[in-house]
């Protein structure tokens, strides 16, 4: 069992509110990664959850039982460092062994154990070296097993990737994946990289500002994200978002902005001031002359090609919109001309929409009450 | 027909390697690099092998120190009288006793403040280990004079505490039994801060991961003090340790001088103080330098036996 539930955890040093007012829910054999930028307050969220640090306010429950005061040798946790944390005067064995030597536990059983875990995640060779005589990614898994040895009721993540090289982070990103599968245990999961996000959680809490921004699966968080900033913070290259109006013209709902025209669907609004968010995917280019430059719904956006990426599977083309830069996901077939007209296009459905003053996402609801929902 | 594409080295290795090849021609074994360290070499030399040579050299020969009288040489009888003294063998139990002294204040007492002050927080903390290492900064001679009126057998406090407890003292310096305690108690008090520095310093380059770690892993406070921390910090135990047995008879010199003279009959002396009697009291050069040179070797010997030591603690913590 592993369930556990933060309650309005809030966390200042000094003047300093690094985590604000978090509540969440994190279920049994649930993969949640803390997403967020540096500085977001994902790592001092996990170290309170770790018992590391002590909350300014809210509580902790882990199984139903409020654990907001425990020291942390009482909670039934495993966690993996960003630096590892091996003991560097202990050898492999004896660092596997420490979580289960400390509490007395029966020598054989340990030894047992270790040589199981050490198998797992194959590092059986390695058991009498000293970890500055490990490479980066054995120390990783080291740590890792150091965590599996016992069997906490949840694994904390601090960035375990993030000292690994770029080949080595997606292999073992997809072990811990499996490993997660396999174990069927609860992980929570530190990193600032979207990819290990998107990749490994079941459930991803953004953070942002030292406040929780958008729950969700990773599907909801990349088709529906619930913010400008959730919008802009994952995707590579990143939506493209654009401060535009929102109005009724001939029954017809649009979005307006220089050089940007969208005709959404039947209905009325309020002129508002919003944001209007495309993913470079959900981009196509034509030239100015083509039939498909002027589509009878969506959006048509008229720039200029600035620049364009070969990422070698792909090209990202940069376009000039308004005052806007708009990058667009292309084939490496398409060739555009720095300096050549052009007009992007996007479905409806593909479009997001945000409040303009709070950031959150705009929702159209067709029922009787034409009103967006924020 | 396939053709095999050329690999890029091909194409660009003429460039550097033709460059290198031209540099490679020109170098001759430049003599800056002895001109870099000239200054720290010539400065040992001068200060420290040179008089150490002419140490080893004294130590064959009878002189009393007077430029006009001519050296004897005597072989190594100089050596076989000094080992035969009795002051000799009194001196080097001192030193023993005061070593053990000053491992326990000076090596064993640091570690318990040091692990101890973690606990004070903020600025408190840095107050709190400057005060401790302040007595490292006051001259022996004023600490001497302060101790000396501290234990004045006519109003030193010490003593009127000692009376009001119901232990009356004398003159501690002039007391046999005393001497040796007044001196290390004084030395202590001095050398305290030096081994809190040494050990915050090395507590401090403890990455606090560890310990977060072994306390998630369910090790209490006093299991990572000992399995931890401690292991840890050896590299900085032995360091203090090696400097107290090599440096604890030098420490203990000018108080010795100071306050008893190695008095009452070699109760307090130690061996640096007996060397410095045996040239400078008695002007037997021969003397002292064979003792100086014994006792060079017996902690050359010490001293390697703790780098290969350290050698081994240390873990190059990543």
């Amino acid at each position: 069992m592993g369930r556990l539930v933060l309650k309005q955890l809030s966390r200042s040093f000094k003047n300093v509110t690094a985590v604000n007012n978090i509540s969440l829910t994190v279920d049994d054999g649930d993969f949640l990664v803390l997403l967020g930028p540096s500085g977001c307050g994902k790592t001092t969220l996990l170290r309170m959850i770790a018992g590391l640090l002590e909350p300014t306010s809210g509580s902790l429950e882990l199984d139903g039982l409020d654990i907001t005061n425990a020291p942390s040798k009482k909670r039934d946790l495993a966690m993996v460092f960003q630096s590892y944390a091996l003991y560097p005067h202990l050898s492999v064995a004896k660092n596997l062994a420490f979580p289960l030597s400390v509490r007395k536990t029966d020598k054989q059983l340990v030894k047992e154990r270790v040589q199981q875990v050490a198998e797992m995640v194959e590092i059986g060779h390695l058991l009498d070296r000293k970890p500055k005589e490990l490479s980066g990614g054995q120390r990783q898994r080291v740590a890792v097993a150091r965590a599996l040895v016992r069997e906490p009721k949840a694994f904390l993540m601090d960035e375990p990737l993030s000292n690994l090289d770029a080949k080595l982070r997606t292999a073992t990103r997809q072990e811990l994946a499996g490993l997660h599968r396999r174990l069927g245990a609860t992980f929570i999961y530190v990193t600032h990289d979207q990819v290990e996000a998107m990749t490994m959680a079941t459930k991803i809490a953004l953070l942002n500002g030292g406040q929780l921004e958008q729950l969700g699966t990773p599907e909801e968080l990349y088709d529906k994200p619930a913010s400008v900033f959730a919008a802009g913070f994952l995707g590579s290259p990143a939506t493209n978002l654009i401060d535009a109006e929102l109005s009724t013209s001939n029954g017809m709902v649009t979005v307006m902005a220089p050089s940007v025209e969208a005709v959404l669907w039947p209905g009325e609004t309020p002129r508002r001031d919003a944001v209007l968010g495309i993913r470079p995917e959900h981009l196509s280019i034509h030239a100015p002359s083509s039939a498909a430059a002027a589509p009878n719904s969506g959006a048509a956006l008229r720039g200029v090609v600035e620049l364009s990426e070969n990422l070698g599977s792909e090209q990202i083309i940069y376009c000039r919109v308004g005052e806007n830069r708009v990058a667009v996901r292309a084939s490496r077939s398409e060739r555009w001309i720095d300096g050549s007209a052009v007009v992007l296009s996007a479905d409806a459905g593909c479009l997001h929409l945000f409040d303009k003053a709070s950031g959150r996402r705009l929702e159209w609801q067709p029922a009787s009450v034409p009103a967006p929902v924020a | 027909m396939f053709i095999e594409t050329p690999g890029p080295a091909a194409a660009t290795a003429a460039g550097p390697a033709g460059r290198q090849a031209r540099r490679a021609g020109s170098t001759r074994p430049s003599w800056k690099p002895y001109l870099y360290i000239a200054p720290a070499v010539i400065l040992l030399l001068v200060w420290t092998y040179w008089p150490l040579g002419q140490t080893v050299n004294l130590s064959f020969y009878d002189w009393n120190l007077i430029p006009t009288k001519p050296k004897q040489f005597v072989d190594v009888q100089k050596y076989a009288k000094v080992l035969n003294l009795p002051e000799l063998h009194q001196a080097l139990l001192n030193t023993a006793l005061y070593i053990l002294a000053f491992l326990a204040i000076s090596a064993a007492l640091p570690l318990v403040f040091a692990l101890l002050s973690r606990k004070v927080q903020g600025k408190a903390r840095t107050v709190y280990q400057a005060l401790i290492f302040v007595p490292f900064l006051i001259t022996p001679v004023a600490t001497s004079a302060i101790w000396r009126w501290l234990f004045a057998p006519e109003g030193g406090t010490i003593p009127a505490i000692a009376a009001t407890l119901g232990s009356p003292m004398g003159n501690v310096f002039r007391d046999p039994n005393g001497s040796m305690l007044a001196v290390i108690v004084i030395v202590g008090w001095q050398m305290l801060g030096f081994g809190v520095l040494v050990v915050s310093a090395g507590l401090a380059g403890i990455s606090p991961d560890y310990a977060a770690a072994a306390s998630i892993d369910g090790a209490s406070g006093s299991q990572i003090t000992r399995r931890i921390i401690i292991p840890l910090l050896s590299p900085s135990l032995v360091f203090l340790c090696l400097m107290t047995i090599l440096l604890s008879a030098q420490w203990t010199y000018p108080i010795i001088d100071l306050v008893t003279q190695g008095g009452p009959g070699n109760s307090s002396t130690n061996i640096y103080y007996l060397l410095y009697q045996f040239g400078f009291r008695n002007f037997d050069a021969g003397l002292s330098s064979a003792a100086g040179t014994l006792f060079f070797l017996g902690f050359g010997l010490v001293a390697l036996v703790f780098v290969e030591l350290s050698e081994r603690l240390s873990f190059y913590d990543n």
